[in-house]
């Protein structure tokens, strides 16, 4: 089935077509709902094909690469496209595929009642969708930036869906322009590589565990770290990463099947997918893999605390989502070391073992919401409350996402938080950084599991807050929900399923013949989680943080009073502001940008334009003096021509020989 | 053999003469007729040193006369277009005064 892998994308390719294109009538159910599953299912089977086909040993990599060439400039140069399969490959399509189909079935309800804008919501999420899958399948990185910036465009796209709210609107325009930032960086980072190897193919980058890319950087090493930093700067912005974060919560003012699909289940994992990607030239550049570390942790425990304090529905949603991708960059960037110096994959496994299953139950948490938001028809969780009772489904299925987040056994996020946090710790032999980012991560653990559950108890415990009118949800968006929780159950037991998801997924570098010793038996690894006192303490500060929530939020006799006075007040006040760093790109866009914008105009108006009217006035002016030598009498331009030409004359016989220093013609001066 | 200095000064008399007529007559049909004679000059020009690449060269060499020829014949057409331009002057302006003729300007 592999050499059909060029297939997925264009099932969903198609019916962006057949959406946009068909008349109006032949659209049937939802508006073009019936094409979008369609193409949803068509990828998804296919999807589970290929993936079958990976477990079972096969790849496309290397030589085996299908490619078509697209580009050839000179005879050095030579751009290809092509469909590279390897199994982070097949642990994105996994995600793609479940959750891409599940939030489209999940819309033909969620989107109901938004009359005809639901043709254009179909076809834009089918366009993501089919992009999606071709930034996971590309062979080279100039192809899978082309599908970066088109999820980026479809983000925008699906971001300003309701475009006549201003809010959503200029939402659309911070995502794009914000993560236009990283792509940027990304471009520059792509351009030296191009400069240093003329190639941008995974297969010729990554041959040799990246020593073939390395020697053509012999002369210059330090490019190489800044070209690894620059691309994973493209990450940066795609997967909201501080300093670049602050889209993403704007970005929630879309529908919440967008925010579910694209901001937290596969677009942004596209950066934590491109760091995936790199590792064979990451890990020849160690300093980038501190840098990434870094940026993970503090990404992570930043988002945490501001998630803490939001109090629309879908924020905090947006602000875990934030801290779980710092997560896994911060997994990734630790794994490196443990590649370095231990030929251990585990940090690279944990993280994307925890991007697979926080693409599950994020997915879900999304979902809920989003059920729960059709119900109540508000995003404020100060407005919610006793919904239990009238939402069942979707507050148990919340109750499981909210559970695999806070990283409670058996449920799928303990699996990989473990996993994450444990290789985190464990780099910490070789580079003392990575025990602060670490107690970083701890940290933010018990701050995940108490927003979760403050979440979830000011939205479904207690009585109504308002005099809202919900109910449950219809099926076609519980059945979804219940799929998610049982994926959100069930997935972190991958480590354990066959020869386990390490070994699987270090198949991955393998290929790229890089060193690596065999992980455990999944027996030995489950043994191992369960030896590691760590794993207690990480298991114990989310209980702690669940019972605090409880307290807090569930019990009564609370006064929550005190977080608005004192040094508590100024901390609340902090985090509701969300530590004040929107309020300084917002300053910094308004009074800086604004100002410099302001003498760039007036430089443009009065120097730039004063230069070439002036020009065109001074033409004007002269050619006025000028034309009053057109007297019309022809006698006096004979007269000018003959005077000329005997000035002419004199000029060549005499003048020029004269200042030439030679005889004049004619024989001799007069 | 008349040297060729001769025709020189000769050919150089008559285009004075012809630029003398265009520049100081009024009448249209006068200055086209100075034309003519400036033209002549130039023919004369050419007849001369055609021959007098025999006195140079020994050979022959009848471009210099050819180029007369053409020059007669082209001459022949300016005219008879020149007295038509003449003619529909006449007709609009009912004059020939070149000095009145002047609405071709700013």
């Amino acid at each position: 089935m592999l050499e059909y892998a060029w297939l997925i994308p264009v099932f969903p390719f198609l019916a962006f077509i057949l959406i946009g294109l068909l008349p109006k009538k032949t659209l049937w159910w939802e508006d073009g709902g019936a094409y979008a599953i369609g193409g949803a299912v068509g990828a998804f089977a296919i999807s589970m094909l290929v993936i079958w086909d990976v477990l079972n040993g096969e790849t496309m990599v290397g030589d085996q690469v299908q490619t078509t060439t697209w580009l050839v400039i000179g005879d050095e140069v030579t751009v290809t496209f092509g469909i590279y399969v390897d199994q982070l490959t097949a642990v994105m399509l996994a995600v793609i595929s479940v959750v891409g189909t599940l939030v489209v079935i999940y819309s033909g309800g969620y989107m109901h009642e938004e009359g005809v804008g639901r043709r254009r919501y179909y076809a834009e999420i089918m366009l993501f969708i089919s992009v999606m899958y071709g930034l996971v399948l590309s062979s080279n990185y100039l192809q899978m930036f082309i599908f970066w910036e088109l999820v980026g465009l479809c983000s925008y796209l699906l971001i300003g869906f309701w475009y006549a709210k201003p809010s959503a609107a200029s939402a659309a325009k911070r995502a794009f322009i914000v993560t236009r930032v990283g792509d940027i960086m990304f471009m520059a980072g792509l351009i030296i590589l191009f400069n240093h190897v003329g190639n941008l193919d995974f297969a010729t980058l990554f041959a040799n565990a990246g020593q073939d890319t390395n020697a053509h950087f012999e002369s210059d090493p330090n490019m190489l770290t800044l070209a690894t930093a620059l691309i994973f700067g493209g990450a940066i912005g795609k997967s909201a990463q501080f300093p670049l974060h602050e889209w993403l919560p704007d970005a929630m003012e879309g529908p919440t099947t967008v925010s579910a699909l694209i901001h937290a289940a596969t677009m942004v994992k596209a950066g934590v997918y491109l760091t995936a990607r790199t590792y064979p030239l990451l890990i020849l550049t160690p300093d980038t893999l501190m840098f990434v570390a870094i940026i993970g942790g503090v990404t992570a425990i930043l988002a945490a605390t501001v998630a803490l304090a939001a109090t629309d529905i879908k924020r905090v949603l947006a602000y875990s989502t934030i801290s779980q991708l710092g997560y896994m960059i911060l997994g990734l960037g630790a794994g490196g070391y443990l590649v370095i110096h231990s030929q251990s994959s585990g940090g690279y496994t944990a993280a994307m073992l925890h991007l697979m299953n926080h693409g599950f139950f994020k997915a879900l948490l999304f979902l809920c919401a989003g059920s729960v938001i059709h119900a109540v028809g508000t995003n404020d969780m100060r407005l919610m409350g006793g919904l239990r009772k009238k939402m069942p489904i979707t507050s148990i299925t919340m109750l499981i996402g909210a559970i695999a987040i806070g990283g409670i056994p058996p449920l799928s996020g303990f699996w990989s938080k473990d996993e994450v946090l444990s290789a985190v710790y464990h780099s910490g032999e070789f580079d003392f950084a990575f025990l602060v980012l670490w107690a970083l991560g701890v940290a933010t653990a018990f701050l995940t599991a108490f927003y979760m559950f403050r979440m979830w108890f000011m939205t479904f415990s207690g009585t109504p807050r308002s005099e809202v009118h919900s109910h449950e949800s219809p099926r076609i968006m519980t059945v979804p929900l219940m799929i998610l929780a049982g994926l959100a159950m069930v997935s972190g037991f991958a480590l354990f399923i066959g020869e386990g998801f390490k070994k699987f997924l270090q198949d991955s570098l393998s290929l790229s013949d890089i060193n690596l010793l065999a992980p455990g038996e999944p027996a030995e690894v489950a043994s191992e989680i369960f030896a590691d006192p760590l794993t207690y303490l990480s298991l114990g500060v989310a209980i702690v943080g669940i019972l605090i929530a409880y307290r807090i939020y569930y019990l009564p006799g609370f006064d929550r009073a005190v977080f608005a006075r004192g040094v508590p007040g100024t901390f609340q006040r902090a985090l509701e502001n969300r530590w004040y760093i929107s309020k300084f790109y917002d300053d910094f866009a308004y009074k800086v940008w604004y100002g410099f914008s302001l003498v760039a105009d007036r430089f443009d108006r009065y120097v730039i334009d004063g230069i070439v009217n002036g020009f065109a006035y001074l033409g004007a002016k002269s050619g006025n003096v000028m034309r009053k030598g057109q007297s019309g009498d022809v006698r006096r331009y004979t007269s000018l021509v003959v005077v000329g030409i005997v000035l002419l004359i004199l000029f060549m016989v005499y003048l020029m020989p004269w200042l030439r220093g030679q005889e004049p013609w004619l024989g001799g001066w007069p | 053999m008349i040297p060729i200095e001769y025709w020189v000064i000769f050919s150089s008399l008559l285009f004075a003469i012809g630029a003398y007529g265009v520049l100081t007559r009024k009448n249209a049909i006068v200055v086209l007729m100075s034309i003519e004679i400036m033209l002549n000059a130039a023919n004369i020009n050419l007849v001369a040193f055609s021959s007098y690449h025999v006195t140079l060269h020994g050979t022959s060499d009848a471009s210099g006369q050819a180029f007369a020829l053409f020059s007669i014949a082209i001459a022949a057409a300016e005219v008879a277009v020149g007295l038509a331009i003449i003619l529909s002057v006449y007709r609009r302006y009912q004059t020939i005064d070149v000095d009145k003729i002047n609405i071709l300007r700013w």
